[in-house]
């Protein structure tokens, strides 16, 4: 009933190789950049502050197949060359991701009382010791389920970018399928491995969530 | 010795102290009560270094906070301090939280660190909660720990921030019961609580605080029988 996923197995499983990829650096670079624009959202500098809700709230209510054609479309002007299709949609990927995550890391700062803080530094213990023993685990630890769920969320917008022709799961899917004309056979393959990953993920993220309601944290 | 010096503080237009002036001799407790918003617990973090003042001085031991050469975080090795809600590590076991300062800011070994610890829960009467997370522990209980924590560094000082007042009833006196020993075995204390029993138990000095001023302070008898203004009679009547 998969024939005509397995004649192709290697191309599509090439293709899925690519949405890890990503991904990955959709992921990496998204997390990295939404913590700074977490600590941006929560700054008293206006100078800070501004910009970055600015950035934050224009990301956030524009739809993201728009961010990647943007990109696609406008970094050529810019940078004076096409850039390749990955790096584009990589770009795009971490400018979106980085205001979510940004919300999430802004939550969780927020979390901390500051007297959990008082408590700390009234024990002797330095800002530097203080975020790394106390801040930083109890934040992390809050925010956990919230990163694996937009985690999961990144890992399935990433087949947007299949509109600028980055050949990933769901772009070499469709190639095959103009050859194959299984549709059905082909794209419920690319549904199936999409929910394995997406529900694996969910219950990771489920299982911080009970964990840190038993300590008292969420 | 605590030296507060005709401290003022705003929170931008808001003056939140005015004239602060008291002196906290070693082994003295001395209470302070007032109605909330009434500038307690900011002078409590005040003399904690957690908060500026603009005007005045503090000196801790003859250590004025407000001079930039003071190292703010040795200071407040000195100063132990427990909060109205706990505030323990929520990731950390009871013991966990206890050991913590002192294996990072006095590098004492784990060992070291866990027989103290050991010690203190004793003392606070829950040796058998020590592998308990907070979220396991009743709130008496917390605050215990909390205790214990701070006495962990071996501070000169002891202040409470209204330490019993987010508490069931029945756990008040398990956390009043703690704190009277140490204030009984000579730990300077500076407690914001409305706690009459505590107060007549153990208090050298009680000092009333409206509006950010020292309104009234007298010793138990003098204060809480024999209010003299108007505004001490009026809370006191509020609280009895």
């Amino acid at each position: 009933m998969f024939d005509a996923v397995a004649r192709n197995i290697t191309f599509l499983l090439g293709g899925f190789v690519v949405t890890l990829q990503l991904t990955f650096f959709a992921l990496a670079g998204g997390i990295a950049l939404g913590a700074l624009v977490g600590l941006g959202r929560i700054s008293k500098n206006k100078w800070i502050f501004q910009p970055v809700t600015l950035y934050v709230n224009f990301i956030r209510n524009m739809p993201l197949i728009l961010v990647i054609f943007w990109f696609y479309f406008v970094m050529p002007i810019i940078a004076g060359r096409p850039l390749n299709p990955f790096l584009s949609a990589v770009i795009s990927f971490i400018i979106f991701e980085a205001t979510y995550f940004g919300e999430i890391f802004r939550a969780g700062y927020q979390s901390i009382s500051k007297d959990l803080t008082s408590a700390a530094y009234s024990t002797g213990m330095t800002y530097i010791q203080t975020a790394r023993y106390i801040l930083i685990p109890v934040a992390f630890r809050r925010m956990l389920p919230s990163l694996i769920t937009q985690s999961i969320v990144t890992f399935q917008d990433t087949s947007l970018a299949f509109v600028i022709g980055l050949q990933e799961f769901v772009r070499r899917t469709s190639i095959v399928d103009n050859l194959e004309v299984r549709s059905i056979q082909l794209f419920g393959f690319v549904a199936i491995i999409f929910f394995i990953f997406c529900f694996i993920a969910s219950k990771i993220s489920r299982h911080f969530e009970e964990k840190g309601r038993k300590l008292g944290m969420i | 010795m605590i030296e507060i010096k005709n401290v003022n503080k705003w929170f931008g237009e808001f003056q939140v102290l005015t004239d602060i002036n008291e002196t906290i001799e070693r082994g003295q407790t001395v209470v302070i009560c007032g109605p909330s918003g009434s500038g307690k617990s900011t002078l409590l973090r005040c003399i904690n270094g957690l908060e500026p003042y603009q005007k005045g001085q503090i000196l801790v031991d003859g250590v004025s906070l407000s001079d930039p050469k003071t190292n703010l975080y040795k200071l407040r090795e000195n100063i132990g301090m427990v909060f109205q809600r706990f505030e323990l590590y929520p990731h950390m076991t009871a013991l966990q939280n206890i050991t913590l300062a002192p294996m990072k800011v006095r590098k004492l070994s784990k060992d070291k660190a866990r027989k103290k610890a050991m010690e203190l829960l004793q003392r606070v009467g829950i040796p058998d909660k020590a592998d308990s997370y907070p979220a396991n522990l009743s709130g008496g209980q917390q605050q215990r720990v909390a205790i214990a924590r701070s006495l962990a560094m071996e501070p000169k000082y002891m202040m409470f921030d209204e330490p019993t007042s987010a508490l069931d009833p029945e756990m008040i006196k398990e956390v009043l019961d703690v704190m009277i020993d140490l204030a009984k075995e000579g730990m300077t204390m500076l407690c914001v609580t409305h706690e009459m029993g505590f107060a007549r138990e153990v208090a050298d000095e009680i000092i009333f605080m409206d509006f950010g001023k020292i309104v009234e302070r007298g010793t138990y008898e003098g204060f809480f029988k024999n209010p003299k203004s108007e505004r001490a009679k009026e809370f006191l009547k509020q609280i009895l």
